[in-house]
């Protein structure tokens, strides 16, 4: 089920009535009506796909129900190692067996050894990354002992499958999800209202942004040795943009909507795009995901302590990593590459934690120095995502070949005024609201009421004067 | 709770409100089309449906009602029929296909009352998904619950928003004074429907292959029609309008096409009673030119003269 259909927008207030009048806020029946609802929103695009979501819950809650009684060290790796394969084995499959079958087989006929190795049809279940990812939050943590071991399998399932951030993020740590599956949920006003906002501003973003910018994306890229080299450069910002609006779009609805249900998710984005570097666009962007690496990955790996070597070695694994999360293309471990690249330098002078504030805080505009330097990251972001967007190798290279010619510095031939005007609107109110946790968090609560509803309404009527016609997908769902 | 459910009504109203506001204002400002990709209300649509919508609403109790796509008002023409005595409408509209022929027969079918309809088939009029002929209808007619029947059969944000607006311009009167040219470019509107083209020949082109897919809601709605034209005993009769040879060659699965629309009831397919040249015939790949039209109408007349 997609936020942005008809179904999810029956099938909320559904649930949401059902869990605050039915359940009569009996904790363990709300938990299991999310487990219903989970299910449900989850088999609506693939029903098959829910025993894995199952299998996954009962193998972890097993793991952890026996890490709980298990002191031995070496029975204990034995059990979280098991936890690893499992989640890792199944991502592993879906996602990257025909990568690596194809790969091989080209390896070895590089070598001049014909090998015979039929690639099967493979359908990605949606949402595996990050539900496998969130498991072993749990096993890891459990046995770390950073988090009691659940005795509660239905608020553990509830933990696994809850709906709003099931098949795209964010990728909830079981230490601040799963606790809250155990605490009663009361409503609460202003929470829900501003639950309600996010999932508003994450519409806008999704159905207006995203989608508008990949119609000219799309184009572009898919006919990229016909445009010139400005145009090129267009197709990359619509890109940029479309990935921004739809993943950060998503996240905003899982976010607000789980607040309706009386659940704080983590903020998964803070306006990356107004970085000063690739340091502060990398804690900015896919929060949930990074410090998730960072965490399970990078630190355990020994961070940036260490040798010059170690450094450069841990920062190019858990970009490379990243990138690979992203799917199984060789694309993507090169723009996690660049990203390395990016970030190197910052790291190895000790500049990687110059900017932790909000940039221009509490002034209208940046200074000159910082906006020239949110456009240089900006700029970086744009070329890298090329590599994102690219279809392979040979298509990123040619799109940046065309893209640096005699034609760069001429008028684009896509130009949409629409779109233009929408993201100048777009980046004029993520601006104003970068302070907040979303771009419309705080814009206008101190107005009057009938102003405040206006704005929210002038939203709403962007949304059904501009929005796409065409039910998209999201991006990460291919994640 | 309470008050999170009351403020909830409270500002749908006020949203509501609001966007219908909105899309007045935003339709009918002088911005360019692309900026308004989600309302398109356009009175002068081609094919003079305005004048013929003005026009139906004038005529009852006749012989003959055409239905159909731009082939119907651009292929009937309703003065060689009348010159057999026929009195007959042509309510052809562009692109109709049977999400609209639906809207229409409930909209005019009591009031016209015909003896017998020739409804139009051609094959892209099963396969589209009606959205732009719908527009169409909403922008040239007045709007009723019918048009609200059929937004929700095309279920699409540009139909929704088109009718809101359309209706707010009903609600005011806002076309009252327009008056659509009977002559515009080289279409001259013809009472009763039809609309003659000035006389083209066309430059014949290849087409790609396709196949005819239908689309299940036009079907579904193709169906309704037939059974609602049945309930009240007139004649129906399917008629596959010429279109150029070669555009018709290019339909890889025109036999399925003609068993399905045989198994409806009586059903002309003219692209095979007919050997028509592409130029000579025609003015586009799809539509007669006049030499055409006359050849066309002179033999369906004859065949509904042998019936």
């Amino acid at each position: 089920m997609l936020f942005n259909s008809l179904d999810f927008a029956l099938f909320l207030p559904i649930v949401f009535i059902l869990y605050w009048f039915v359940t009569k806020k009996n904790l363990k029946a709300q938990n299991i009506l999310i487990v219903v609802a989970s299910y449900v929103f989850y088999g609506w695009w693939d029903y098959r796909f829910l025993s894995l979501i199952l299998f996954s819950t009962l193998v972890d809650y097993a793991i952890g129900r026996a890490l709980s009684t298990q002191e031995d060290t070496s029975k204990r790796k034995a059990l979280l190692w098991t936890s690893i394969l499992v989640n890792l084995g199944f991502l592993g499959f879906f996602k990257y067996y025909n990568f690596f079958l194809d790969n091989f087989v080209s390896a070895f006929s590089f070598f001049g050894q014909e090998i015979n190795a039929n690639s099967l049809n493979i359908i990605l279940p949606v949402g595996i990354s990050f539900y496998t990812f969130q498991t072993l939050s749990y096993s890891i943590d459990v046995y770390k002992r950073k988090l009691e071991p659940t005795k509660d399998i239905f608020a553990f399932a509830a933990f696994v499958s809850f709906f709003p951030q099931l098949v795209a993020g964010p990728i909830e740590r079981a230490t601040n999800l799963l606790p809250q599956f155990y605490t009663k949920r009361n409503f609460d006003y202003s929470k829900a209202v501003d639950g309600l906002r996010q999932i508003l501003w994450g519409l806008f973003k999704k159905v207006v942004i995203a989608d508008n910018c990949a119609q000219y994306a799309n184009i572009i890229f898919n006919n990229s040795e016909n445009y010139s080299g400005s145009t090129l450069v267009m197709g990359a910002l619509f890109f940029t943009f479309q990935i921004y609006g739809d993943f950060s779009g998503y996240s905003d609805i899982a976010i607000g909507t789980s607040r309706l249900f009386g659940f704080n998710l983590k903020q998964n984005f803070a306006f990356p795009y107004f970085s000063r570097d690739i340091a502060e666009f990398w804690r900015k962007w896919h929060i949930s995901l990074s410090t998730w690496f960072r965490d399970y990955l990078y630190i355990p790996l020994g961070g940036s302590r260490g040798s010059l070597s170690k450094k450069v070695r841990n920062v190019f694994i858990i970009f490379l990593v990243s990138g690979f999360w992203h799917g199984a293309n060789w694309t993507f471990i090169i723009w996690g590459a660049l990203n390395a690249l990016y970030f190197l330098p910052i790291l190895l002078t000790n500049n990687n934690r110059n900017h932790l504030d909000v940039v221009a805080k509490g002034s209208y505009l940046p200074s000159v120095k910082e906006a020239l330097q949110m456009l240089l990251t900006f700029s970086l972001t744009v070329f890298a995502w090329i590599f994102f967007r690219a279809i392979d190798l040979e298509h990123a290279l040619s799109y940046i070949g065309s893209m640096f010619s005699s034609t760069l510095l001429s008028i684009p031939k896509v130009l949409p005024a629409k779109v233009m005007l929408l993201l100048v609107f777009f980046m004029t109110i993520e601006w104003i609201g970068r302070e907040g946790q979303y771009g419309i968090s705080k814009l206008g609560q101190k107005w009057k009421r009938p102003f405040r509803w206006a704005f929210y309404a002038l939203i709403i009527c962007m949304i059904g004067l501009f929005m796409q016609t065409k039910e998209t997908p999201f991006i990460y769902f291919q994640f | 709770m309470q008050k999170f459910l009351q403020n909830i009504f409270l500002f749908l109203v006020f949203a509501a409100i609001f966007y219908v506001c909105g899309l007045f204002i935003w339709g009918s400002s002088y911005t360019f089309g692309q900026l308004k990709p989600n309302v398109n209300y356009q009175i002068r649509y081609s094919g003079h449906s305005f004048t013929r919508f003005k026009e139906v609403k004038k005529v009852q109790d006749i012989d003959i009602l055409f239905l159909g796509s731009s082939h119907t008002y651009r292929g009937f023409d309703t003065r060689i029929f009348s010159k057999q005595g026929f009195k007959t409408f042509n309510l052809g509209s562009s692109s109709q296909s049977h999400i609209q022929t639906q809207l229409l027969l409930k909209r005019y079918l009591d009031s016209l009352s015909p003896k017998q309809i020739i409804y139009e088939v051609y094959p892209r009029s099963f396969m589209i998904d009606g959205v732009e002929s719908g527009l169409d209808i909403i922008s040239n007619d007045r709007n009723d619950r019918h048009s609200l029947a059929m937004a929700f059969n095309l279920n699409h944000i540009k139909t929704y928003n088109t009718l809101a607006y359309g209706f707010i311009r009903d609600v005011f009167n806002l076309n009252k004074s327009f008056e659509e040219k009977l002559q515009r470019d080289m279409d001259t509107y013809v009472s009763g429907g039809y609309v003659e083209r000035q006389l083209q020949y066309f430059k014949p082109s290849a087409h790609p292959e396709l196949d005819i897919e239908l689309n299940e809601a036009q079907w579904d709605s193709f169906l309704k029609n037939i059974a609602l034209i049945r309930e009240q005993n007139i004649e129906v009769i399917f008629v596959y309008a010429p279109i150029t040879p070669s555009l018709y060659g290019s339909y890889t699965n025109n036999d399925y096409f003609n068993t399905l629309m045989k198994s409806q009831g009586r059903y002309y397919n003219f692209n095979e009673i007919l050997s028509m040249d592409d130029s000579l015939h025609f003015y586009d790949s799809h539509h007669l030119n006049q030499k055409g039209v006359d050849l066309f109408n002179n033999e369906l007349l004859d065949l509904l003269n042998k019936k």
